[in-house]
């Protein structure tokens, strides 16, 4: 009895382990799909945006909407981490040429050899796809891919909560039914 | 020229990864692109899907700072913090 106990608790723990390790190898879609996600990312966001000095330029509202969209991700990404640790680095990015062309240097030097082998046609694209993506720029091109499906989902979520947040205030009061936020 | 297979950045196994892994990271990609994901062949390009995955973020980060616009003139003209403090509970509800 106390051994079939053990080998239970044992296969738990197995289950429990397989478990962690599949969250963590797979992309992390799913939940940037459900409904608590975007309501939770809604009230950070509306929370952060208060805290704001009167007006709030647009700017300081896009950095929030990166910064929350970050912090909601939990760090589990490369991307996340990037905007956590530099929240105006895509403004930064935009106005710096020199950064810009010097970062693209090395990057065609560290990661050409993995693309060419691999999918050389597709070389190009992956450079200009890994600006796209905070922190992404030097990354292999399987990291690339993993980071780019998890960033859309994040992106596609945080238009649906900035819509619903902006049909909210504009209509002056809120909706009897919090379902209307979907 | 042969470069390192495994980096500093990598951790655990330094086992290169596989075109066919490759393959399959490309192809759900391809299933996150709505103008992709309307062709129902497994014939695009790898190029392709980098590409309209790029023009697919750039959309993306283009609504969000119309929204961004949006949602500042908003908030600009919303006086009372009262207001506001509805809007987050009915969020919480």
């Amino acid at each position: 009895m106390d051994s079939l106990s053990l080998h239970s608790n044992l296969h738990s723990v197995n289950n429990k382990r397989r478990q962690i390790t599949h969250q963590n190898s797979f992309a992390l879609t799913p939940s940037w799909t459900s409904l608590t996600e975007q309501r939770l990312y809604s009230s950070k966001l509306l929370h952060s945006l208060r805290r704001n000095s009167n007006p709030t330029a647009a700017l300081e509202v896009r950095a929030s909407a990166d910064r929350v969209l970050a912090a909601t991700a939990k760090g589990r990404t490369r991307w996340s981490r990037a905007i956590l640790s530099n929240p105006i680095c895509r403004w930064k990015q935009r106005h710096h040429k020199k950064v810009k062309k010097y970062s693209a240097n090395k990057f065609m030097k560290k990661t050409t050899p993995e693309i060419r082998r691999s999918l050389p046609a597709v070389q190009k694209k992956a450079r200009v796809l890994g600006k796209l993506i905070p922190g992404c720029r030097k990354v292999s091109f399987p990291k690339l891919l993993e980071e780019a499906g998890d960033y859309i989902s994040a992106l596609e979520m945080q238009v649906r909560a900035m819509k619903a947040l902006a049909d909210l205030l504009a209509t002056g009061a809120p909706p009897p039914a919090p379902i209307g936020l979907s | 020229m042969s470069s390192r297979r495994s980096r500093s950045r990598q951790s655990g196994a330094s086992a290169e990864i596989t075109d066919a892994q490759i393959t399959d990271l490309v192809s759900k990609l391809q299933q996150l692109i709505p103008e992709l994901r309307a062709r129902r062949s497994d014939k695009v390009s790898a190029a392709k899907v980098l590409q309209e995955t790029c023009n697919y973020i750039k959309n993306l980060h283009r609504e969000v700072d119309d929204l961004s616009d949006r949602l500042s003139e908003l908030l600009a003209n919303t006086d009372s913090n009262s207001a506001q403090a509805a809007i987050i509970r009915s969020l919480l509800m």
